[in-house]
């Protein structure tokens, strides 16, 4: 992998994996991360590589501490994340502006726009401008391992973290990338110097000023840098865009003039002069905010269209090709009546086990990041809040200061989103001389993301062991007296600690422990099947929404019943204690 | 097919049918072939049983990840369903490769229509050229019902200005580990008849 000429001119790499590449060719020593789609695989990438410590941290903020920890001891460092990280980690971003860097410090932002799987669409450009730092914005996986180099030479000498923003299509593109070799560098080891690295404020307010001093050198360096370049062609239109957008313009409108941004903050102004000055009509094209649009206005440049704020949803090149006025022949419409055929959580999950016992409680569902979202959807309904990783404690915990009572609510939590944010409101919760009953479905994985490890895992991002941390000691360690464990498949059990958890005056935690279905397939219990002879038809079954049940006529007669695709099923069982008629039987025997 | 600047195929399914890997082999096969690659695909929550679709473009120069609708040169469904879904975004003479196989969505919301009945009198109405593929069926018999995708590009190499090595090298270097079923799932999709050359 290492050797460039050993390997295939060009390979197919996602925009994730190219980062990670260019990451690997700049000698980057530690990487760190916390999973988030569509960011996972830069770090996933960087995992196994020989030279890189490449770990997951429990969050945002951790990886970027970490990462600015080891660029202040002179090594190179990349902390990765989604937008939404981004909020977690930019406590050390608007200060590690300040003090500025040793190694070569890239922070990666994957932007979600049209929210594939997101609970927002923020537009983290704006972070560039609000943290000071410099950002680039690559248009294709080529660009994404060079700009991501640049990244660290910029950094290095403007002494400066550096955003590196992509989007989903950036991310979770692939396209061809010519491999080059890692360049090996030395750690130089921490040296102190508080005046740069101790932010007080007789130091702080320094740095500010070289902060200043900074981006005005960096605005002269977006004049010339190559990553910033004018495409000249027909004269009577041009287009400014970065990222994704370049290539949407040069799909619908090859033959434009474009002045393509790869540096993003501060703008090169010179150049977006001169450029507006050399054509007829000037566009911006940008997905979500008019970021570009609102600074290019303010230069006093006169823009073709109308102010096009507020924005959503993610471009496409049909929306690029309607905003420049491009002609093209109408689409044929979309097959109408089509049933939709939304994301769903996989027979024998844990979770909708555990949320069908909640449902039977009649009790609100604080909810939070993770596959339980999927609860919220028919015919389960289980989840009556989602906001953002760990705010279904503190969220609990207000409804509860609000109305006075605890004994209608559960905070619901998956274990790696607890390890994230959740074990300080738990604290709070204690400290707080609340009642909030918190339920952990510990799947032992991040499963969302595709199944990374963390702190409760016992595994690091290699696949090695290390420490587990036992999230049972935790919850105690905070305070809560009342801990117990339950396997959500035994419905009976987990309403019972459910029960007395809810019932409780004091804090409880019930953690729902069973490791996600889709790891381990070949260990699953068999198949069930449902006995038509025994089967009422009454569609208590039916109400998990699981994929693996469907309602089917009985052979030879008009009575509904319910069917078991035995390819789907997982043999949880779940469905088998919902029937009164006792119907749900093994597969292939009479029960 | 025409050779054109950038040809276009669009690979659509449910969640865990092999969609993203089935594009990877597209994607590979075309760069082996010398042609300049893109591709895009979801990932995350989207997957979980939803549906799912991944691209792929390959060509002299190849800008957007994203095909343009009504600029889709092939399409391959592992699902009729969603063939039907994605059948108006294909090009005039435009071609469609999808397995016979029906999936009902998992939920059903209030109202959303039932799965129709008639999906595959509305899939030749929406598409003149259609291949319709017994893909499970030949993938058992292959040796493994997993192997319905490499069916499926099996019948699209036939449509596909790709080079036979391209496509085996590419079966070869995304899934090695079950390179001789898939080998075999890719001949018998590739012996079956073509669609007709556009009218």
């Amino acid at each position: 992998m290492l050797s460039a000429a050993a390997a295939p001119p060009r390979v197919l790499l996602s925009g994730d994996e190219a980062v990670a590449r260019g990451a690997l060719e700049a000698g980057v020593r530690v990487a760190t991360a916390y999973p988030g789609t569509p960011s996972t695989e830069i770090l996933e990438a960087l995992a196994s590589c020989e030279g890189v410590d490449a770990r997951w941290a429990p969050n945002e903020k951790v990886a970027l501490e970490v990462a600015l920890g080891a660029s202040f001891a002179g090594a190179r460092a990349m902390a990765s994340m989604k937008h939404v990280g981004v909020n977690v980690a930019s406590d050390p971003l608007l200060t590690a502006s300040y003090t500025g860097v040793r190694g070569g410090l890239v922070v990666v932002s994957a932007d979600d726009p049209g929210m594939f799987s997101s609970q927002n669409e923020q537009d983290n450009r704006h972070y560039a401008l609000f943290a000071k730092v410099p950002m680039l914005e690559p248009s294709d996986s080529q660009e994404a391992k060079d700009f991501t180099i640049a990244a660290f030479e910029l950094s290095e000498r403007f002494d400066t973290p550096v955003l590196v923003r992509i989007t989903t299509r950036i991310a979770h593109a692939k396209g061809l990338v010519a491999l080059g070799a890692r360049q090996e560098r030395e750690v130089s080891g921490f040296a102190r110097d508080p005046a740069k690295t101790v932010m007080v404020p007789a130091h702080a307010r320094r740095r500010h000023e070289l902060v200043e001093e900074r981006m005005l050198r960096l605005a002269e360096h977006a004049e010339e840098t190559p990553l910033n370049r004018i495409e000249m062609a027909d004269r009577r239109v041009g287009v400014v865009c970065s990222g994704i957008c370049y290539q949407y313009v040069k799909e619908v409108r090859p033959r434009a003039s474009v002045l393509k941004l790869g540096l993003t903050n501060p703008l090169p102004e010179g150049l977006i002069r001169g450029f507006a000055a050399a054509v007829e009509r000037l566009y911006v094209v940008e997905e979500l905010d008019p970021y570009l649009e609102r600074q290019v206005r303010a230069l006093g440049v006169p823009l073709a269209h109308p102010p096009t704020a507020p924005r959503t949803g993610e471009l496409s090149p049909e929306a690029v090709a309607r905003h420049l006025g491009a002609r093209r022949r109408a689409p044929r419409p979309p097959a109408a009546d089509l049933p939709p055929r939304p994301p769903v959580l996989c027979p024998g999950c844990g979770h909708r086990a555990l949320l069908t016992v909640l449902k039977r409680l009649k009790v609100f569902v604080s909810g939070d990041i993770g596959c339980y979202t999927l609860g919220v959807q028919p015919p389960l309904q289980a989840m009556d809040t989602c906001v953002c990783m760990g705010a279904s404690i503190g969220l609990a915990t207000g409804i509860e200061r609000a109305t006075g009572r605890a004994n209608n609510l559960v905070a619901v939590i998956g274990d790696s989103t607890f390890v994230h944010s959740g074990i300080t409101p738990l604290i709070d919760v204690v400290y707080g001389q609340g009642a909030t009953t918190v339920v952990i479905l510990d799947n032992e994985t991040v499963a969302m993301t595709g199944h990374q490890d963390h702190p409760g895992t016992g595994r690091t991002a290699a696949g090695k062991p290390t420490h587990r941390l036992r999230l049972e000691e935790v919850c105690r360690a905070c305070g809560v007296e009342q801990v117990s464990v339950v396997d959500p498949y035994d419905l009976a059990r987990t309403e019972e600690a459910l029960r007395a958890a809810v019932s409780s005056p004091a804090p409880a935690v019930v953690i729902a422990r069973r490791r996600c279905v889709l790891l381990d397939r070949q260990a699953r219990p068999p198949a069930r099947r449902v006995d038509a002879e025994r089967c009422v038809g009454c569609g208590r079954c039916l109400s998990i929404g699981c994929p693996a049940l469907s309602e089917a006529t009985a052979a030879g007669g008009r009575r509904k019943v319910v069917e078991i695709a035995a390819a789907l099923c997982a043999g949880c069982r779940v469905c088998a204690q919902l029937c009164p008629a006792e119907a749900i039987v093994e597969a292939g025997g009479d029960g | 097919m025409a050779r054109r600047a950038v040809t276009s195929v669009t690979i659509a399914g449910v969640g865990g049918q092999g969609i993203i890997l089935a594009s990877d082999i597209v994607a590979e096969a075309a760069r082996c072939a010398g042609w300049e690659v893109k591709k895009n695909e979801v990932h995350g929550m989207a997957q979980r049983g939803g549906a799912v679709t991944s691209e792929v473009r390959f060509g002299e120069r190849v800008h957007s990840p994203l095909v343009p609708d009504g600029e889709v040169d092939a399409l391959v469904a592992l699902e009729i369903l969603e063939a039907l879904r994605h059948a108006h975004r294909l090009r005039e003479g435009g071609v469609v490769i999808a397995s016979d196989l029906r999936i009902r969505p998992a939920v059903r919301p209030a109202g959303a229509p039932e799965y129709p009945a008639d999906v595959v009198q509305r899939l030749r109405r929406a598409a003149r050229r259609l291949v319709l593929v017994r893909a499970t069926e030949l993938a058992q018999q292959a040796g493994n019902v997993r192997a319905a995708n490499t069916v499926l590009l099996g019948a699209l190499s036939r449509h596909l200005d790709l080079p036979l090595a391209a496509w085996r090298a590419a079966l070869g270097a995304v899934g090695p580990r079950l390179l001789e079923v898939n080998l075999r799932a890719f001949e018998m999709g590739r012996a079956l008849r073509p669609a007709r050359a556009r009218a």
